[in-house]
């Protein structure tokens, strides 16, 4: 018994290691000595120099916002709501350099979307004024508060500035009116400001979370970077532009609809993800791919994702604001970005996750 | 000259003690017990088998449906108490089958959660259904001392054995190849990934290392069956199988694995220490049960059956992992005739793809979210896998034919990257996988594997 054992055994591997030597087509790493990386390092730069201050600024557009309100809500008359409209339009664009990061104070109170979920529920704002009542837990009205019910709010009630001053002013609801506009700024301003605390606190743990797990920051990290790309391109340029109904456009579907100022945000929002992916000026995604050598067909995987960043955004800034208008008149360029920006993603969830070993899933399951 | 007839005999026919095989009952019970109940805090029944709106099946299995809520976590209970029952031995037959049965019902409601080692308890649990692992030390024997035996055929211990020989050293012929062996691939992407854990995390950043864990795995993969097989090596192969497992449970994200490797292969020790670890048990419960020597008895009949049985099920384990050689192409970038093998931690391979459904009629396009229909695990293991993605074109073709679309013509744009090879077209962009069947055949719409470098 153990002689046949061991010689059908020993055949059996001399097979299979002849098999084995015909050199299969997988591509061979490069063969750098190491590939340290200093991921703590990435964490602080990002945490320090990118994170933080973003929240800061944010926090600081939406008191700001909150002033320009209270402002408005005393005396509502045409300057007051330029005012507050710029205001408005300072908390949107800094959002953008907020949204992504939705882990740690920001998903414990669900920011993301009780800040941007969109388009507007117009019918839910209106119920809730005419009732007087608001109620920001219901779920029902996650569309009808945040960054896109302002933006009705502040553009969309009246055809022209002084038609939606006399929504303050003159209008039955007036009253009702500006006490909704004033609790939805008061809203953005606590989460803000419940974050940004949220991190003096959040960030050490941030930091030492240094593995690449689901768990990790380095896992969440990219889990949130793909995830908020994936916004970026389904609802701020495909689902408007109709690429998920046969065809169909929903120009109301964009982003900031009412302030019309959807690719300025967009252009924003993939800049900020861009610096991101870089670090801004210190240790970023970049510089971690390059140390572990990662390859995109006969290049560097870096250069491939800074390359198509570039082309995304050379796409983008052909668009024109209002969107809602391009999208009707020249959709055929939308769509071109789209494909643009659709070629990203494969690079960032499926490329980069893989060439740094992290599990690119939301939820939690063991492998084998 | 080998002769079979001896080695049949010697394998299947000379009476050793029991107590091999009473320890395994309990160790399988008790991690079972432990694997399962790990499952349930987790809420993985809810993740895994309650969320989803769409379950991909098993070819053949289209009829395994998820029971409703009530029902899957009622699954779940019997699975708990089905374990308890097999440590200690209560009704063991009726719990081992109920424990067989619910277990591998689960697995077979959708391939997203397929793991190797759900295949291994599955296959377990089936081979413990034909010992009398109950008639001696168990509940069984306190209900009936009738049953008891303490002496039992050698095949009743010796199967498990086997079993275990062959997933060891199948899951170390699956690394001998050029991506595990020579590129170092995928510990290289892997290893550095865990550079953050004490002391050793440096280490593991350097590339030498990786190729010292591939060529130590391949070989401890290879031989750790036959060392523990032979009396003079078992115990430093025993310690080399808790240093290898609890390592890659250490490194690598794989549940339970490691433990239950462990536990089950304590079936190579000898009946003299798996006596000593009994008679450890029966002191510490107080437990008196001293039972006559007395041997298992097996009608001509029922013995016939059972060899047979084994006999086939054991050709059938040998030719399963080399039915890939049907298949054309690369086994790790088509996975046809992958699972069922004991292939083992061999790849590092994501995906995304990207679904789009067309109206023959009006010739206009729809691109599918995922998301809407499907849970992030199963899309992210369906993006790598041919036959889900199929599969999932089926489940899109059905739902846009009762949207009125007639003939909707299914195409998936895929990309996937194995082994740090970089994203590349995986599945024939232009083919409407409406149209394609599943089948057992080669599907001629994945696109080759082909190194873009040359």
């Amino acid at each position: 018994m153990c002689k046949f054992i061991s010689t059908a055994f020993l055949a059996f591997t001399a097979f299979v290691l002849i098999q084995s030597c015909k050199k299969s087509d997988v591509w061979n790493s490069g063969d750098k000595a190491s590939s340290a990386f200093d991921r703590t390092a990435m964490l602080t730069n990002i945490s320090t120099n990118i994170i933080i201050p973003a929240y800061s600024s944010f926090q600081a557009s939406a008191v700001n916002l909150d002033a320009a309100v209270s402002a408005f809500n005393t005396v509502p008359n045409s300057a007051n709501l330029t005012t507050l409209q710029t205001a408005f339009q300072a908390v949107y664009k800094q959002w953008q350099a907020t949204s992504v990061f939705e882990f740690g104070p920001a998903a414990q109170i669900q920011l993301r979307v009780n800040t941007n979920t969109y388009p507007a529920d117009i019918n839910q704002i209106n119920s809730n004024i005419t009732s007087g009542t608001y109620n920001p837990g219901l779920l029902s009205n996650l569309a009808a508060k945040g960054l896109p019910a302002l933006d009705y709010l502040l553009f969309g009630v009246g055809a022209d500035n002084n038609a939606i001053v006399a929504q303050y002013t003159t209008d039955a609801n007036a009253a009702n009116r500006k006490t909704y506009l004033a609790a939805l700024s008061a809203e953005l301003n606590t989460n803000a400001t419940t974050v940004l605390n949220g991190w003096a606190t959040y960030k050490s743990t941030f930091i030492n979370a240094n593995g690449t797990d689901v768990g990790s920051s380095v896992g969440l990290l990219t889990n949130q970077l793909v995830y908020d790309y994936e916004i970026l391109k389904n609802f701020e340029i495909g689902i408007p532009a109709g690429t998920q109904s046969m065809g169909t456009t929903y120009p109301q579907k964009v982003q900031a609809y009412y302030s019309k100022m959807s690719v300025q945000l967009a252009l924003l929002h993939i800049q900020v993800l861009q610096n991101i992916y870089k670090g801004g000026s210190g240790l970023g995604f970049d510089d971690y791919l390059t140390t572990v050598n990662a390859k995109y067909n006969s290049g560097s995987l870096n250069d491939a994702i800074n390359n198509q960043f570039a082309a995304a955004i050379a796409k983008l800034q052909l668009l024109t604001d209002p969107l809602s208008a391009n999208i009707q008149n020249n959709n055929t360029a939308v769509l071109a970005a789209y494909t643009e920006l659709q070629k990203l993603t494969v690079l960032l969830k499926t490329d980069m996750t893989s060439s740094l070993g992290i599990l690119i899933t939301y939820g939690d399951n063991d492998g084998d | 000259m080998f002769n079979a007839n001896v080695g049949f005999n010697h394998f299947f026919k000379p009476l050793k003690h029991i107590a091999p095989l009473v320890v395994l009952r309990i160790a399988f019970g008790f991690i079972m017990l432990v694997s399962v109940v790990r499952f349930i805090l987790k809420g993985w029944i809810n993740a895994f088998y309650i969320k989803p709106l769409f379950h991909f099946t098993f070819y053949g299995f289209d009829w395994v449906k998820p029971l409703e809520v009530a029902g899957m976590y009622a699954l779940f209970a019997v699975l708990v108490i089905a374990s308890i029952m097999v440590t200690i031995g209560l009704f063991y037959r009726v719990a081992i089958v109920a424990f067989f049965i619910c277990f591998t019902y689960v697995e077979l409601l959708d391939k997203t959660t397929y793991l190797n080692h759900y295949y291994f308890i599955s296959v377990m649990a089936f081979l413990m259904i034909w010992v009398p692992a109950h008639r001696y030390f168990s509940a069984d024997v306190i209900r009936k001392p009738g049953l008891a035996v303490t002496k039992i055929p050698a095949w009743a211990i010796n199967i498990f054995k086997l079993q275990l020989v062959l997933v060891y050293f199948f899951a170390g012929v699956s690394k001998l190849n050029y991506d595990w062996l020579i590129a170092a691939m995928p510990l290289k992407i892997w290893l550095p990934a865990n550079s953050n854990l004490p002391i050793i995390g440096q280490l593991l950043t350097l590339s030498w290392v990786a190729y010292v864990f591939s060529w130590f795995g391949a070989l401890f993969d290879l031989f750790i069956g036959f060392l523990l097989l032979s009396s003079r090596y078992r115990k430093p192969a025993y310690v080399l199988v808790i240093i290898f497992h609890l390592a890659t449970g250490w490194f690598f994200k794989i549940g339970m694995f490691p433990y239950i490797m462990i536990f089950v292969t304590i079936i190579f020790f000898s009946e003299n220490t798996h006596i000593r670890v009994i008679d450890f048990l029966k002191r510490l419960l107080l437990l008196r049960q001293n039972a006559p020597p007395r041997t298992y008895y097996l009608s001509p009949v029922k013995q016939k059956i059972i060899y047979t049985l084994l006999a086939l099920y054991f050709i059938v384990q040998l030719l399963l992992p080399f039915r890939y050689l049907f298949y054309p192409g690369k086994l790790y970038w088509t996975e046809e005739g992958y699972r069922f093998s004991w292939r083992v931690m061999l790849m590092e391979k994501g995906g995304t793809v990207f679904f789009h459904v067309k109206d023959p009629e009006t010739g206009r396009r729809s691109e599918i979210i995922n998301s809407q229909y499907l849970t992030n695990f199963q899309e992210t293991q369906m993006a790598t896998q041919p036959d889900m993605i199929l599969q999932f074109a089926h489940f899109l073709a059905g739902e846009y034919q009762k949207k009125g679309i007639k003939n909707p013509i299914i195409t998936a744009e895929s990309y996937v990257t194995l082994n740090g090879s970089g994203s590349r077209l995986y599945i024939d962009s232009t083919v409407n996988l409406a149209a394609e069947k599943e089948t057992f055949g080669h599907k001629k719409w994945i696109l080759p594997f082909h190194d873009k470098d040359k």
